[in-house]
């Protein structure tokens, strides 16, 4: 079969459509079953009316509000695996959502926490919007069957997170993601979502100033299949990855889509705004949840002391900044234990008791036997700050529908950048945007794609499948030793966190600069030793690796600029807050292989910026 | 120390060995062995994983035949587990279509699913708009099964599936329609019990292998159970199945313990079961059946017990 004719039904029958299930299944199967009729003709690209891109708990969540509201059109999720594996089964905490009006909470105060939170950094009419849809978002998780924990009430249980006056932070024991990505999948498999499993996005394809489709990489056979979309929604995750041999998330958070959108002409907004979580093992940095210091976890130097005190009131309840600076301020006093690399300070949650553990922690209890061999329930736990969360995105025109600057194109969840979280994410708040954000683009995605009448020509799809054939036969076709691409991994991974790490300065960044220039030339000369292109998967870490080294590029290139101490990013070099010079957002662009910098001001609506004291 | 993987290429099937250093396989997990060796020796190994802390389900393999989560497993308690072989052979989960080396396909297992309609539909006194009301006792007849990350370590082991699955499904799918079934915010369990019937629930031959196995400590069996327990309930009790749950009571109550061959004999007579030689032919052959039991088994203890518990159980249901 020629590449070029593969076809909507070669299309539909290689996602997971199967003939039974067509035949067998009700409304959103004969609708794409019609589609499949009235195409074929003279357009031989397979075409979808919505394409989702990513399925954790964003792509999922914007799939299912397409199939509500506009059940006339065809909704397909591609993921580069099995859906289900995804950052947002990792999440433990909680979500944010105010449920309890009673006792003093509100949205406008949740809504201020986050603005504080943020540094001032976050945009406050996407603020004030988001507190309110949090609120909606639990109740609708509720409805779609997620068991949260309860009350006494019956209501859905909360806690407090840090940086939160309230508690309301919803929870469903220390499994919050991955309930409510389960949900999410669920909801969707029987609201006749369909998806497309082990397909990998290499790349968005525009057409005069509009989103025309996307060209995928088929993981199962090495396919390179160029899609047509009426519109799609960008929901790969975030790029923390780019610490990769530190950080709590999956591996696949390689910010692919964010590398993507780059490529076809769309800004990075602050993408120097990494954050980090004090408390990941020793190991590798998998997380311990921030549970385990809202249920009272105490954080312990190798003087015996709850060293939390020197630093903020709030203890170890302070926001993840702060904890995460102390901790590595410990370390380099020297009050940490062991050093280097190694180095550490105690996590210690035993007063709480096996009882309390085992309900409330056992999934932390088991990540500490599993990466240190330590129960959690005898003795403390050896932990140091890991890379957790990016802030920065995909820059979002507005906010109501998660629209880009490209016509046809939305994004959501931690791909975007809607600055809701700034500088810094309060601990809750980032399920929380998967499951907002991920609606309203569902909405807006589907609204753009019911009322565009045809699908785009697919001549640039079909030019950039073409060059992705080129290359990728190039990449895997030659010989190469095996660890080199590994080491080279390893040692990116390592530079990004001592250069761009928790604590960072002028100098080292620009060092860093030229070190990313160096490790991009060397990946460019490596090669794959695997023409095999059966599932490929050491081809798809070598992409992933690609556009991890961009996006490290981009955030260095924005904090070497940004001088100034905001959030997340600490300038030792420039140790305070900037609002005169920096109260404004980092915009990276590529343009003919160069990255350029650009400002945009921070809106500001209802709460005057401050100085950020806890 | 030797590593043996199935290996698969998309075209043909052949096994390799891979010579590790005892230093190198000491205090890494299964999943870091296997990075290890892609790293070290073969970049052409595939496997997949993500979360590497046992909560996405990507990691599942066999080892030595049986399944593990390679994040969640130390290699340090595999020797032990094994007595300290110089030797472990490690395959993708059976049960599934392997689409390259330690990979396999999920795609009919989302269509499984789907089948189930794993999403409740609430009752009619909630809404989007204000969300369920809940006590804690009733999330937690449900909680367990939530846990459930598809890892698919049940279905690997499963014995219905391993002797035919034309006509069932993997354990976890009846798991996910036990959830729905039996929350108790939902308005109509047959939704996801009907479909479940109509694949497979009565198929089930109650070896306990999948809770076995299951890395959260899931029993998709107790949930198999109890949907059947459901189905009486509601009256559907036409079919083989209710048959065979009758001729199962009567075996726990003669002897305490299931007597498959029995049991597949009476609940649908000799004609029918010509068929199944073969499935009791490969339970046999997978030693997880002795054919010896079709002479009658010894009692076990406890038998007592469990007679009384089945009589004060069908006493309730008259009631
Ligand atoms: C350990 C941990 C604990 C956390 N705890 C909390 C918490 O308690 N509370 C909270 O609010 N937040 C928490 N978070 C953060 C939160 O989980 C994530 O920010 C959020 O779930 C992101 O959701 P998402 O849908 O945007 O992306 P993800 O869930 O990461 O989904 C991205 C999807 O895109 C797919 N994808 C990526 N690239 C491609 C490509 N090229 N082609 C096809 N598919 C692709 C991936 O496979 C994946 O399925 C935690 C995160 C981690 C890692
Ligand atoms: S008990 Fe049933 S579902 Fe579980 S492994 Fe045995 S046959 Fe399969
Ligand atoms: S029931 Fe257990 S073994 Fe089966 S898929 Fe779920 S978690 Fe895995
Ligand atoms: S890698 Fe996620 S369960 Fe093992």
């Amino acid at each position: 079969m020629n590449k070029e004719s593969f076809n909507r039904r070669d299309f539909l029958k290689s996602s997971t459509i199967g003939v039974g299930v067509l035949a067998a299944s009700s409304s959103p199967v004969s609708i794409m079953a019609k589609e499949l009729k009235k195409d074929s003709t003279k357009n031989s690209l397979p075409a979808i009316d919505v394409l989702v891109i990513g399925s954790g708990g964003a792509g999922l969540r914007a799939a299912v509000a397409v199939r509500k509201k506009y059940p006339n059109l065809s909704v397909v999720v591609v993921n580069k695996g099995m859906p289900s594996r995804n950052a947002t089964c990792m999440a433990e905490g909680g979500i944010n959502g105010v449920i309890d009006f009673e006792n003093g909470d509100s949205n406008k105060l949740h809504a201020y926490d986050t603005v504080k939170g943020s540094d001032f950094l976050g945009d406050q009419d996407a603020i004030i919007k988001f507190a309110k849809k949090a609120t909606e978002a639990i109740h609708e998780l509720d409805y779609a069957g997620m068991p949260f924990n309860r009350q006494k009430d019956k209501s859905v249980a909360r806690r407090f997170a840090g940086g939160a006056k309230y508690e309301r932070c919803n929870y469903a024991a220390d499994k919050t993601g991955s309930i409510m990505m389960h949900t999410c999948l669920d909801e969707a498999i029987t609201y006749g979502v369909q998806f497309l499993l082990d397909h990998y996005l290499l790349d968005i394809a525009t057409n005069e100033g509009e989103c025309e489709g996307v060209v995928l990489l088929n993981i199962q056979n090495g396919k390179v299949l160029p899609v047509l979309a009426k519109s799609v929604i960008l929901a790969t995750g975030g790029y923390t990855r780019v610490f990769y041999n530190r950080t709590s998330t999956p591996f696949n958070a390689s910010g692919d889509g964010i590398a993507a959108a780059l490529r076809a002409g769309l800004a990075f907004k602050d993408p120097e705004m990494l954050q980090f979580h004090p408390t990941g093992v020793r190991n590798g940095g998998a997380l311990i949840t921030e549970a385990a210091r809202g249920l009272g976890g105490k954080l312990i130097n190798n003087k015996g002391e709850r060293f939390m005190s020197k630093y903020s009131t709030r203890l170890e309840l302070a926001p993840r900044d702060i904890v995460s600076r102390s901790i590595e301020t410990e370390i380099r006093l020297g009050n940490g234990f062991s050093k280097g690399m190694d180095a550490y300070v105690l996590l210690d949650v035993t007063h709480l008791g096996e009882e309390k553990i085992m309900n409330e922690l056992p999934q932390i209890r088991h990540v500490g036997l599993l990466f240190e061999g330590m129960d959690l329930v005898k003795e403390p736990i050896k932990i140091r700050p890991t890379a957790h969360y990016s802030m920065g995105g995909i820059e979002i025109a507005k906010f109501d529908d998660m629209s880009t600057h490209l016509a046809g194109l939305y994004a959501a969840g931690e791909t975007s950048c809607a600055s809701i979280h700034g500088a810094n994410r309060l601990g809750g708040n980032s399920l929380a945007d998967a499951a907002v954000t991920g609606k309203l683009a569902g909405e807006g995605a589907g609204e753009y794609a019911s009322k565009k009448k045809n699908f785009s020509s697919g001549k640039h799809a079909k030019e950039l499948a073409k060059q992705w054939r080129a290359k990728i036969k190039d990449i895997t076709n030659s010989s190469s030793n095996t660890s080199e691409f590994y080491d080279l991994r390893e040692e990116f991974g390592q530079y990004n966190w001592d250069n761009m790490g928790i604590f960072r300065t002028g100098e080292k960044l620009q060092k860093h600069i030229k070190i990313l220039d160096d490790i991009w030339a060397k990946y460019n000369n490596i090669k794959i030793a695997n023409p095999n292109m059966f599932y490929n998967t050491a081809l798809i870490e070598y992409l992933e690796f690609g556009n991890l080294i961009l996006l490290a590029r981009c955030a260095c290139l924005a904090a070497l600029n940004r001088k100034e101490s905001r959030g997340a990013h600490t300038r030792e070099d420039y140790p305070k807050r900037d609002d005169v010079n920096f109260l404004k957002h980092s915009l990276v662009t590529l343009k003919d292989d160069k990255l350029h910098i650009a400002y945009k001001d921070v809106v500001i609506t209802e709460f005057a910026v401050e100085e950020r004291k806890y | 120390m030797k590593i043996i993987i199935d290996r698969f290429d998309g075209v043909k099937k052949y096994i390799q060995a891979y010579i590790l250093d005892i230093n190198e396989v000491k205090g890494k997990t299964l999943l870091a062995l296997l990075q290890h060796i892609k790293r070290t020796q073969d970049i052409s190994l595939n496997f997949t994983s993500a979360c590497r802390m046992a909560i996405c389900g990507a990691c599942g393999v066999r080892v030595n035949g049986h399944s593990y989560l390679a994040c969640d497993t130390k290699m340090d308690d595999l020797l032990a587990e094994y007595d300290y072989p110089d030797t472990f052979r490690i395959s993708p989960l059976a049960n599934f279509k392997v689409l390259s080396d330690l990979v396999v396909d999920w795609e009919p297992s989302i269509e499984n699913l789907r089948k189930v309609k794993p999403t409740i539909t609430a009752k009619d006194e909630f809404s989007e708009k204000n969300g369920c009301t809940q006590t804690q006792e009733e999330v937690d007849t449900i909680k367990k099964q939530w846990d459930c990350i598809l890892c698919g370590c049940c279905a690997s082991e499963c014995n219905k599936l391993e002797a035919d699955s034309s006509d069932y499904m993997q354990p976890f799918v009846y798991t996910h329609a036990f959830r729905a079934a039996y929350d108790s915010r939902s308005k109509d369990s047959l939704k996801h019990l009907k479909p479940a019937i109509n694949n497979g629930l009565w198929n089930c031959v109650h070896c306990q292998e999948c809770a076995d196995r299951c890395p959260k400590g899931i029993s998709a069996a107790d949930d198999i159970s109890n949907l059947r327990v459901l189905a009486m309930k509601k009256g559907l009790k036409k079919g083989t199945g209710p048959a065979h749950a009758e001729a199962f009571l009567l075996d726990l109550e003669n002897t305490g313990r299931l007597n498959e061959i029995y049991l597949a004999l009476r609940s649908e007579g000799v004609l029918a079961n010509t068929t199944k030689i073969d499935i009791a032919y490969n339970l046999m052959k997978a030693g997880k059946m002795n054919p010896l039991h079709i002479f009658g088994d010894d009692k076990i203890e406890g038998h007592e017990d469990l007679i009384k518990m089945i009589k004060a159980a069908r006493a309730a249901n008259k009631e």
